[in-house]
């Protein structure tokens, strides 16, 4: 039992510097008139001029995306229904996420259509609903589109770092976890050597 | 090596769970009072292990220390690491629990595997010759559960298959490293607490 004791012992000492795992991160997100995206793995590593591709709901393609050296992807919707992001990194690392037809029909200013749900009676008093949403739009309504388009790229650009970072924070390991799994695999089986001792000495 | 959610389709998924479920239940019925300590400090082992990783090129990959488990443990390696991947899943979001099944039996059917081939000659041997038994066993873990990865993908699709390979190659230094680690473990284990074998395998 020493050789474990001291294997794991070993094992802890090296964790808390490489304590990142192979775990794909892939989110989209609204940016202006069209979709962006981030893929990567947690390790900090981003995905280089990965293929990404966008299905409807119904699995028809829509089209494609390409990542820049950042990770980073832009896709100009053209329908306003639920964007299935789809990218395949090979070795099993997949990652598939989804933007509403709601938020894509925000993009595009227009109804969502949620395939074959719509109805052309439905449609009109919809379209208005996407602008009414639209936050503050009162106060700042001396701002021209212009104007309006800038402060919301300065806000996107400030977000960014911060969106990376949560993202990051989201997926780390830290030591305390570690020790938690470790406590629960052995309460676990020692909870299963209580009951098999107990069995024994019941015989 | 951990496959995620959504990567295999549903038959590979339920397949893969049974078998697991069938190597569960073998290794829970060999796993004596006198292996559970054992068992259990090896899931640990396994749970820890691959957050330890190798960076190699651009990209880096993780120890498994399957070979070690199935060295030691034989067919109780699959509860052993059964419980390490879900916790993994649980914790760490490594794999995923509808693919549990599957990565269990990725994993530990390898290490049973070199059990079944290896085994007996790390029993056996001197501690020097059972410890370089032990390293190509745990080399040879690492290179099946490849296989084993690139099976399941390449049963869910032909396009995984070129992908697949690449898990292999990838994985060549972790082979190496592992191979060293089991021999050097198994070696100090024979040579300090050679009972640990005859008691955990002689019972099977």
């Amino acid at each position: 039992m020493m050789r474990y004791r001291l294997l794991l012992i070993f094992i802890l000492a090296l964790t808390p510097v490489p304590v990142l795992a192979h775990k794909v991160i892939f989110s989209v997100f609204k940016s202006g008139d069209v979709i962006e995206g981030e893929l990567g793995f947690s390790n900090g590593d981003m995905a280089v001029g990965q293929v990404i591709e966008v299905f409807d709901t119904t699995g028809a393609k829509l089209g494609d995306a390409v990542t820049d050296e950042d990770g980073f992807f832009v896709y100009a919707p053209t329908e306003p229904v639920t964007h299935v992001f789809k990218a395949d990194m090979g070795a099993g690392h997949v990652g598939e996420v989804q933007m509403a037809a709601s938020d894509v029909a925000a993009l595009l200013g227009v109804a969502p259509q949620d395939s074959g749900a719509s109805s052309g009676a439905a449609a009109p008093t919809v379209a208005s609903a996407p602008q009414a949403e639209e936050p503050a739009a009162v106060t700042i309504a001396a701002l021209t589109e212009d104007e309006r388009a800038a402060i919301a790229k300065a806000v996107r650009d400030e977000m960014r770092p911060l969106r990376r970072e949560i993202a990051a924070y989201r997926e780390k390991n830290d030591f305390q976890t570690i020790l938690g799994g470790i406590g629960y695999i052995f309460g676990l089986f020692g909870l299963g050597f209580y009951l098999a001792a107990r069995r024994r000495l019941a015989t | 090596m951990h496959i995620v959610d959504g990567a295999l389709s549903n038959p590979v998924v339920i397949g893969g769970a049974v078998l697991a479920a069938g190597g569960i239940a073998l290794g829970l019925k060999q796993m004596t009072l006198e292996r559970i300590p054992a068992t259990g400090m090896l899931s640990a082992c396994f749970f820890v292990a691959s957050l330890i990783h190798v960076p190699i090129g651009p990209s880096s990959v993780h120890l498994i220390l399957n070979g070690l488990a199935g060295m030691i443990l034989g067919w109780a390696a699959f509860p052993a690491l059964f419980v390490g991947l879900l916790l993994q899943a649980v914790f760490f979001g490594f794999g995923g629990l509808t693919v549990l099944g599957i990565n269990t039996l990725n994993i530990a059917g390898p290490a049973v595997l070199a059990w079944l081939l290896f085994g007996r000659m790390v029993e056996r041997g001197t501690p020097k010759s059972g410890a370089v038994w032990a390293g190509i066993g745990g080399a040879f873990a690492v290179a099946a559960t490849t296989i084993f990865v690139a099976l399941s993908l390449a049963l869910t699709g032909d396009a995984f298959l070129p992908a697949a390979k690449l898990v292999f190659f990838a994985h060549l230094p972790i082979m190496v490293i592992e191979g060293l680690l089991t021999g050097a473990a198994v070696y100090l284990v024979s040579k300090i607490r050679p009972d640990l074998f005859t008691t955990v395998t002689g019972q099977a």
